[in-house]
């Protein structure tokens, strides 16, 4: 205790980067029997920077999968692997092999389309489109093509409006604009919206950033009730919700996998000191 | 002492909060040792105003183990520790507990003093129980120490010392027992040595569940209910690692 | 202590130099009320001395004569048909009703400035009259024809003080009081003006030539700019890769904007009217001439709406499984669309206001008629506000100021709805 603040931060840091640099495989069991996506040595470069060093990962079915990590570490860029959403940013490259079901999603005959439409997503900030209500959750439908009639489109809306447990807010009002609601509900719509194209796997992005305690309560209760019928991966912040919402947790430290295990195993006794120091709050 | 980095957060104020639960944890102990330590000076030769003492300092253990108890919750509540700190602080709430209870078996001693220095006679077996006494003693003070050390090993090595304490608590039972049936007059007094074996081997046990809590925090592993052989083969195992 | 002296001193400090501070303060304050107030007086001035000048041009002035419209002195057939009747010339008639309406009016130089006292158009007049009511042939019709601007300018202002008092206004103003006491003069709102094109006469001069080749102009500018400005900046914004090349382009387009106007006429001139030998003087031209001066605008104001529409909303769509193009037209464009209104408006505003290029093609030119297509010859109102700028005639200064006025109305409307389209469709995420 007689070190002052300053020597013990950069010991840490220094401490950190020598564990970095000894760093070569993830701690913990990376493999799942079934997996629903498996990753196998993916890089991910920016231009010249590589953001995503050789990560090994399987999604496995009717899971909760939450990654962890201090800012810049890449979890969401590795998130946004799995639907092939860096597509949009001209300088990124990914390497390495993704499968889903056994098929390779970078493979020149996947069409990133069908792609998105099996691999959901749902973002940081809740991104109703200024339209209304119905429409959001139709939309997916209407470009897939999903519904043959309009009975059909609206049976559609309704179920995923009450999976993701906000029908009884919204059903007197579906042609209110989504974006006139409040945030959680924005989010629960972003995630009905997600669900109506009725994808395989739904990957979030921090959902609950943005939100307050309550309306992140009633995100987690919904995550926990998808999982019974969709395998997810999320990105989070908050240790916390990553301890409550999943079952297994990933840790990412600047683009390299340190850990990965059942998520009562990392919150009560990770094995790689990186991952200690980090759920415990001792970062420099 | 700094296997757990308690001095690494990025908040000093729970760097701070960490560390004065551990050295209010000491301090319970540090006291906790003297209150055995004197109720069995007091027991030993019936000094009944040492044994006062003790009674009366029980009082104190027992203020130290609420004082620390809601600072465990205060920690708990505020600062939603993880991993490391979890385990502490699950150490610290389980521990404390533990030491109360010792302080408790200290009364004892203070209580038994007091009563039998009435008598003025002083019963037989003392001999017996004082080297009872000075092996409990030593696997507290051991046990203290290795929970101030955060020493694995030593605690392992300590808590398998509890079946020596057993061990010894049997004979002298059995010899108790056998005097008891020599000299029915005798029992009453007989009993007093035989309630107060009975506490050193109580602390012996409240010893060892520290020394296994002690485990746990450092390496993570629950040992309670396990075979000592088991333990030596997870040791074996961690070192192979 | 030693915390609470400093802590007096820095009150101590930032009070003294409080009233300096709030001082410099008002100062600015003051210094913005008198830019703004100064700039406002020079709108003003603009403003009420265009208004001033131009309102006469919206009144003009009739007198009733009483014309003799006999067939036989007129030339016409005994059934005349409409044709007939309106190339029949009547300023024999006319003049024969000045005559009588005056007859002391004997000497030849006295009759010649008679004859001045109603517009050249007089004859039109009688003739639509004609045309309209055949039956008034052979008869003495009371016609209300106009009058010519000077015997207007006169007529409208009993007071008038006449800088050149000669003896020839004296008799004219003689004659006018004549007339009004016969309640032979009237003061109309000058619907002429709205409904003919340029003339020599200033009474006679209308400003529906030019409003109409403006409309033709930017008809033609809106149809060429729109499209192919929002298709560039869509282009550019979403698809094309990030590279030198569209680095280059972008600073160019940026550069257009501020290329002089007049070089776009040239520009003109070469490759649309020599090169394509496309019509001079055409709204044809003119409008491919202030496109060309607009794109610019309208690609500039494009990408900054398309940019402004939040990624997430395009990241939303993409994440369902819509394609590019799905994205960009049912989510992107629409969001986009008010900036991209109001950049469009804003440049057909500057086309509007453009004369310099139209000068170099040749829509300056004296033209009667009111276009009716894009292919006639034209002008626009700036160019209209130019030509009678050019004229000596009292009445023809009026023209201008009203031609000004007309042109701040459309420009202010449009501007308007730019304003009112953004306010419309703002929406918040």
């Amino acid at each position: 205790m007689t070190k002052t603040a300053e020597t013990t931060s950069s010991d840490t840091q220094s401490r950190n980067s020598q564990l970095l640099a000894e760093f070569k495989e993830t701690t913990g069991n990376v493999r799942v029997t079934e997996p629903k996506m498996r990753m196998d040595n993916v890089n991910v470069h920016y231009g010249d920077n590589q953001a995503i060093f050789d990560v090994n990962l399987d999604l496995g079915k009717n899971e909760v999968l939450a990654m962890i990590g201090p800012s810049g570490c890449g979890k969401s860029t590795f998130l946004r692997c799995m639907n092939r959403m860096n597509d949009t940013v001209d300088s990124c490259r990914v390497t390495g092999s993704l499968t889903l079901d056994g098929e390779d999603i970078y493979a020149p005959e996947q069409d990133v389309v069908l792609l998105r439409a099996r691999v959901g997503m749902v973002f940081q900030k809740p991104n109703p489109f200024p339209k209304s209500i119905y429409d959001n959750v139709a939309y997916g439908p209407r470009i897939h093509g999903l519904a043959s009639s309009k009975d059909e489109l609206d049976q559609i809306v309704e179920t995923s409006l009450k999976r993701a447990s906000i029908w009884n807010e919204v059903k007197d009002r579906l042609d209110a604009p989504g974006t006139g609601l409040s945030g959680g509900q924005q989010q629960r719509l972003c995630i009905a919206r997600t669900i109506a194209v009725s994808p395989e796997i739904i990957l979030m992005d921090e959902p609950c950033s943005a939100l307050d305690p309550i309306a992140t309560a009633s995100i987690e209760e919904l995550i926990d009730e998808l999982r019974q019928n969709y395998a997810i991966a999320i990105v989070t912040h908050s240790m916390q919700q990553a301890a409550r919402v999943s079952q297994r947790t990933a840790y990412f430290h600047l683009g390299r996998l340190i850990e990965l295990g059942e998520t009562k195993k990392i919150f009560t006794n990770p094995s790689h000191e990186l991952t200690e120091n980090y759920i415990t709050g001792r970062f420099g | 002492m700094d296997n757990l980095n308690l001095d690494q957060h990025i908040s000093h104020r729970y760097n701070e909060e960490l560390e004065d639960l551990r050295s209010r944890v000491l301090n319970m102990g540090g006291l906790v040792e003297q209150q055995v330590n004197n109720g069995l000076k007091a027991l030993l030769e019936l000094d009944a105003e040492l044994g006062e003492q003790v009674f009366s300092g029980d009082y104190e253990v027992n203020a130290m183990e609420v004082e620390i108890d809601e600072a465990c919750t205060e920690i708990l509540a505020r600062r939603q520790p993880a991993a490391s700190d979890l385990r502490l602080v699950m150490t610290v709430i389980k521990a404390i507990s533990d030491l109360e209870r010792i302080g408790d078996e200290a009364e004892k001693f203070g209580k038994v003093a007091m009563r039998l220095s009435d008598g003025g006679n002083r019963p037989t077996y003392f001999s017996e129980l004082r080297h009872l006494g000075e092996h409990v003693k030593s696997v507290l003070r051991d046990t203290l120490d290795a929970f101030a050390r955060m020493d694995a090993e030593s605690a392992l090595v300590t808590a398998s010392r509890d079946n020596a304490i057993d061990r010894e608590y049997n004979s002298l039972s059995r010899l108790l027992i056998s005097h008891m049936m020599e000299d029915p007059r005798e029992i009453k007094s007989v009993l007093e040595v035989f309630w107060c074996a009975r506490a050193l081997e109580r602390i012996g046990d409240h010893a060892n569940n520290i020394c296994e809590y002690v485990v746990y925090l450092v390496k993570g592993k629950d040992i309670r209910h396990t075979s000592q052989q088991r333990m030596a083969e997870d040791q074996d195992e961690d070192n192979s690692m | 202590m030693n915390n609470t002296t400093t802590k007096r001193n820095t009150t101590d400090i930032v009070k003294a130099g409080l009233a300096k501070r709030y001082a410099r303060e008002r100062r600015f304050k003051l210094m913005g009320v008198a830019a703004v107030s100064i700039s406002m007086a020079f709108l003003a001035f603009l403003l009420i001395s265009i208004f001033a000048k131009g309102l006469p041009a919206f009144q003009t002035t009739y007198i009733k004569l009483d014309i003799t419209l006999e067939k036989k002195s007129l030339g016409l057939p005994e059934e005349p048909t409409a044709i007939e009747i309106s190339r029949a010339r009547y300023d024999k008639s006319i003049k024969k009703a000045l005559l009588a309406q005056f007859p002391d009016v004997t000497k030849r130089k006295e009759k010649r400035m008679l004859y001045q006292f109603v517009s050249s158009y007089a004859s039109r007049q009688v003739a639509d009259a004609l045309v309209a009511d055949p039956t008034l042939l052979d008869t003495t019709a009371s016609l209300w024809v106009l009058a010519d601007d000077e015997v207007a300018a006169l007529a409208r202002q009993a007071d008038y003080t006449l800088e050149k008092k000669d003896k020839q206004t004296e008799i004219t103003r003689a004659r006018i009081e004549e007339l009004k006491a016969e309640n032979r003069i009237e003061t109309r709102f000058n619907w002429l003006f709205f409904q003919r094109g340029d003339s020599r006469e200033p009474e006679a001069a209308g400003i529906k030539g030019a409003i109409m080749g403006s409309f033709y102009t930017l008809i033609v500018t809106l149809v060429l700019s729109f499209p192919i400005g929002v298709a560039a900046a869509v282009y550019l914004e979403e698809f094309a890769p990030k590279n030198k090349l569209t680095d280059i382009i972008e600073v160019n387009i940026n550069n257009l904007a501020a290329v002089p106007s007049i070089v776009y006429g040239l520009l003109g001139v070469a490759v649309f009217i020599n090169f394509f030998h496309l019509p001079r003087s055409a709204p044809l031209v003119g409008g491919i001439v202030l496109s060309l001066m607009t794109l610019p605008t309208i690609i500039i104001a494009s990408r900054a709406a398309l940019k402004s529409v939040p990624p997430s909303i395009a990241d939303a769509a993409l994440a369902l499984g819509a394609s590019k193009i799905q994205t960009i037209t049912h989510h992107v464009l629409p969001l986009a669309m008010p900036g991209i209104l109001t950049g469009t408006i804003i440049g057909m505003a500057q086309a509007l206001g453009e004369s310099a290029p139209l000068l170099m093609i040749g829509m300056v030119a004296f033209i009667v008629d009111v276009p009716t297509g894009i292919t006639d010859p034209a002008t626009v109102l700036p160019v209209q506000v130019y030509l009678w700028s050019d004229s000596p005639e009292r009445a023809f200064t009026e023209r201008t100021s009203a031609a000004i006025m007309v042109l701040l109305i459309f420009l202010i409307a449009m501007n308007a709805l730019a304003v009112l389209l953004r306010k419309q469709f703002e929406r918040r995420w």
